[in-house]
Order: structure tokens, then sequence, then C-alpha cells
């Protein structure tokens, strides 16, 4: 039984937005990139590693700071979530222990957003650690799922669509990774490491079903994401003339 | 006529920051990375292969388990006999042993000057880390003085610490740079200029106007030059010319010199 969703912009359940990532944009940080999906565009800028850590932190840890700054207004307790959201996944595939007692600033801006906010800014994020040279154990790609009335998941909605949405679920996975090492790459073993989840935010009612579902589909997106993360990420690497 | 004060070609030190030019073909498994643009994340290199070698592993790499894994994003380089590194360019530096790198003082304690080398931490220099230096004569360094100093312990989790002098005690060019102009770039750019043949870009402007630089590993590089407009000019072409091959740095060198006639 296939059911058919009609998406207001014609795309397909899962078709992505167009992607758009660049990095080294502003010139004073010491890493930058913006990300956009469709008309959602989020840039980054990271400051670090700086020397010492808050009060409270960890001094045997690298300790990441994240401000979330909202197009207009000021900033509430929505930004406060995001910013922890954030600062719990870009913890969770930074490398703590190489530069202890050093704080590094994840400053995000969105410039404006129309649905899978949260996902674009954390690719986002992603893109200016690297850009920044932070040692990173692998790289994350995220992405929004949507929950129709009738059961179907729909990838990437944009924010009409999101408002018409039964459950939306927001999920970060760790990259796709070549590796030279045999075992990695045959599916042997309970859990290949490419079905990792890093982070999964949730908000509505969904049914655990739809639930796997989504996670299926976003797990197939991913690689696709990871594949334009990669390309983008190796075409800016300087060529030795 | 080309004057220059070049900062000496980096040493080969253990934990790899060779020189660009030493690129030699790997035929150990790995192959398909090496000379590879790699992202975070990736499995270079699969130790269970390697069970009786010593492999030393430079920037960008890091031991997971039984794989070594690459931090960063760049370009995966191999040097026989066992060196793997990965080079990419920076904003930020990370400090290294026996590198060579422009500093500058922000604060002077009792015994040592805290000195900004754009790393993760400050860096100390001690006061005594002089040619002749004794309690009797120690320098005194304003705050925002520049200097040409050297690193000489870069542990993990404390301060790095400079001296500014060479392995033999003696001065060698380390120390305050007067004069000149001093802008930041990236580790990358420091890298190409430092590298041995020399690079295209100093070759270019050597032959047209006569100046001094000093190049920092950190990414710091300061320029002398008699007249301001020369500073100028020499500075705006090495900080254009990051991503160009060297056939385009001698075209770029070339509009510049041409566009500063026509004024």
């Amino acid at each position: 039984m296939v059911m058919e969703v009609d998406r207001v912009d014609g795309r397909t359940p899962n078709q992505l937005r167009p992607l758009a990532c660049s990095r080294n944009v502003l010139n004073r940080a010491h890493g930058s990139a913006s990300w956009s999906q469709g008309d959602t565009k989020v840039v980054a800028a990271v400051y670090g590693p700086k020397a010492g850590t808050k009060k409270g932190e960890n001094p045997e840890k690298a300790c990441i700071e994240v401000i979330w700054k909202t197009k207009t207004g000021q900033s509430g307790k929505p930004e406060k979530e995001y910013e922890m959201i954030l600062r719990r996944t870009l913890q969770s595939i930074c490398l703590l222990n190489i530069h202890p007692n050093t704080t590094t600033s994840v400053i995000l801006q969105v410039v404006n957003d129309d649905g899978a906010l949260l996902p674009c800014a954390i690719n986002a994020s992603c893109a200016a650690l690297v850009d920044a040279g932070i040692p990173l154990k692998h790289l994350a790609v995220a992405i929004s799922c949507g929950v129709v009335e009738s059961g179907y998941v729909i990838l990437d909605p944009s924010k009409i669509e999101e408002q018409k949405l039964k459950a939306l679920v927001h999920l970060v996975f760790p990259n796709s990774v070549p590796s030279v090492h045999p075992k990695e790459s045959s599916r042997v073993g309970d859990e290949p490491k490419e079905h990792g989840l890093i982070s999964s935010v949730t908000h509505g009612r969904m049914s655990v079903d739809d639930y796997l579902h989504s996670l299926e589909r976003g797990h197939a997106a991913s690689a696709k994401l990871s594949a334009f993360l990669r390309k983008n990420l190796q075409s800016q690497v300087p060529s030795n003339a | 006529m080309q004057h220059e004060k070049r900062s000496l070609t980096r040493n080969c030190t253990i934990w790899c920051r060779s020189q660009r030019h030493m690129e030699e073909k790997a035929s150990a498994s790995p192959a398909s990375f090496i000379s590879q643009a790699v992202v975070p994340g990736d499995v270079v290199l699969d130790l269970t292969n390697f069970s009786n070698h010593t492999i030393k592993l430079g920037g960008g790499l890091y031991q997971n388990c039984d794989a070594i894994s690459v931090m960063k994003s760049g370009e995966l380089k191999f040097s026989k006999p066992n060196k793997y590194w990965v080079e990419s360019s920076q904003k930020r530096y990370v400090p290294c042993v026996e590198d060579h790198v422009l500093g500058i003082v922000v604060d002077s304690r009792s015994d040592n000057f805290l000195v900004d080398i754009k790393g993760p931490a400050l860096a100390f220099l001690p006061v005594l880390a002089f040619e002749g230096g004794t309690r009797r004569n120690i320098p005194k360094f304003e705050v925002g003085t520049l200097l040409y100093v050297r690193v000489v312990k870069a542990n993990v989790g404390m301060n790095p610490e400079l001296l500014c002098m060479d392995a033999s005690g003696k001065a060698a060019e380390f120390g305050p740079l007067k004069d000149g102009y001093m802008f930041e770039s990236s580790t990358g750019l420091a890298q190409m200029l430092l590298g041995s043949p020399t690079c295209s870009i100093l070759v270019a402007l050597g032959k047209k106007v006569s100046f001094e630089i000093a190049v920092g590993l950190n990414g710091r590089v300061w320029v002398n030059a008699e007249s301001p407009s020369n500073i100028i000019l020499v500075s705006n072409a090495i900080m254009r010319s990051e991503n160009l091959s060297g056939v385009q740095q001698q075209i770029m060198v070339d509009s510049c010199f041409r566009e500063f006639k026509d004024l």
C-alpha cells in the first residue's frame, strides 16, 4: 500500500532541498561556514581553541561553548535549548583531550528560517569546526524527518510543511566513512559503525514504528549529505602547485 | 638586488613538519589514501598489518585502538620509511618543538615574558633566554613587541616555552623585529613561503624590489623595505598568493607592479 503525499513544492517524500555550503566566509573568525538547505540559511563561526575554561568545567578536557543568535528579536528559551542541543552534539564529535583547558566558541547566526533550522545549524557548525582545524572524531550530518497525519514520513520539511505535521524529528548521524580497515566495511557484528546515531530531538506524538521508519529514511538520506559534505571539504584542500 | 633575511627552513622533526617538496610515493597498502584529501573520521591505517613496525604519526592523525584515524581535513602525506601526517592550513597554530614563530609580548612577569603565538595557550619566554643573558641585563620588552623566537617545549596541557637563541646559544637573528609591518595569514601560506626551493612569489618579488622578510610557522609574516609603498606592495602580493600556482603568482606580481606604476 503506497500512499503518495503531495508536497507543496513538488518534491518527492525522500527528496532534499538544494544544499549549498561555503567555508571561510568570515574574515576574522578562526573558522566559519555557511550552510543552506533551500531557503533556510545559517552561518556558523568558530573561535578557538582559546586558553582557559569556564568555572565548573573539567580542566582536563576542552570546553565547547555555543551561542545562538536569532534573525530578529531577543534570545529566549528556545534559543537556550538549541544551544544546549548543539553543545551536546558537538561535544560528542570533538576530541576533547587534544587541547585540555581550552575553550572553543561556536557562534551561529540564523540568516533565514524556512524549516529544518536545527539540522542546518548542526551542519553549518560541523563545517565551521573543520574549517577551524578543531580535531574531530568524525563529521556529523543532520537531517529532519516529519511524520504526516497519514503516517507517511517526509524528509527536510519546509516551514509550511512543518506546521501541518503530526510529529517532527531531527536526527544527527556520523558521516559514512571509507576505510582501509577490512572489518569496518563488512557488516558482520552487531552494529556497523555507520548505523550510529548521535542525536535525536523529537516534537509531537508519533508511534514507535513511525520513529523507526524515520530513522531508516533519515539514515539513508544522511549518506547523500555525507557525500556532499565530503566533496565540499575536499574541494577546498589547497593543492601543492 | 635582493636582500633577504629569511627564517631558516624547518628541520624535519619526528613529528613531521617536512617541506612540501618531499613527496614520496607510498608502496604500502593504504596507498589509496596517500596524497588524497581526507576528512575527519577516515580510517587510514590498519595497525593489524603493521605488527612489528614503528610508525610515526604527525599532525592531524590519532590512534583509535587498532586504527589510525584522521582528525583534521587536509591531504594525507607519507614519507619513507614510516611517517604519516595530514597537511592542512589553518588560521590558528598548534605549537611544535623546533618551530620558528613570530610572537607578540602580552605581559611580563619576574621570570618570564608571556608571548602570544596564536596557539591554544600563551607561551612563556624566560627572561634569561637571550645570548649572554644575565639577571643584570634583562631586556625590557613593552607589551606589543614583535619577537622572532624558537619553540623549545610544546607539551599537551602545558604552556609552550620559547627561546630567543638557537641550539648553540647564539642570538642568530632571533629577538625583537623593529620597523616593518606584520600581517597574519594561515599556516599553509607560511609553509609555502618557507618551502625549499624558494617559492616563486618570493623569487618574483625579489627581482623587482629589495625587502626583508621573516616568516613564522604560526602564520605571521613580517616585511620590511625602504619605503612604505614597497612594504605594502610586497605584503599585498604575498597575501594574495595563497591559492595560486607558481605561474599564476608570477603573473599576479607583474600585474601588482604595473598597477603601482600607473598610480
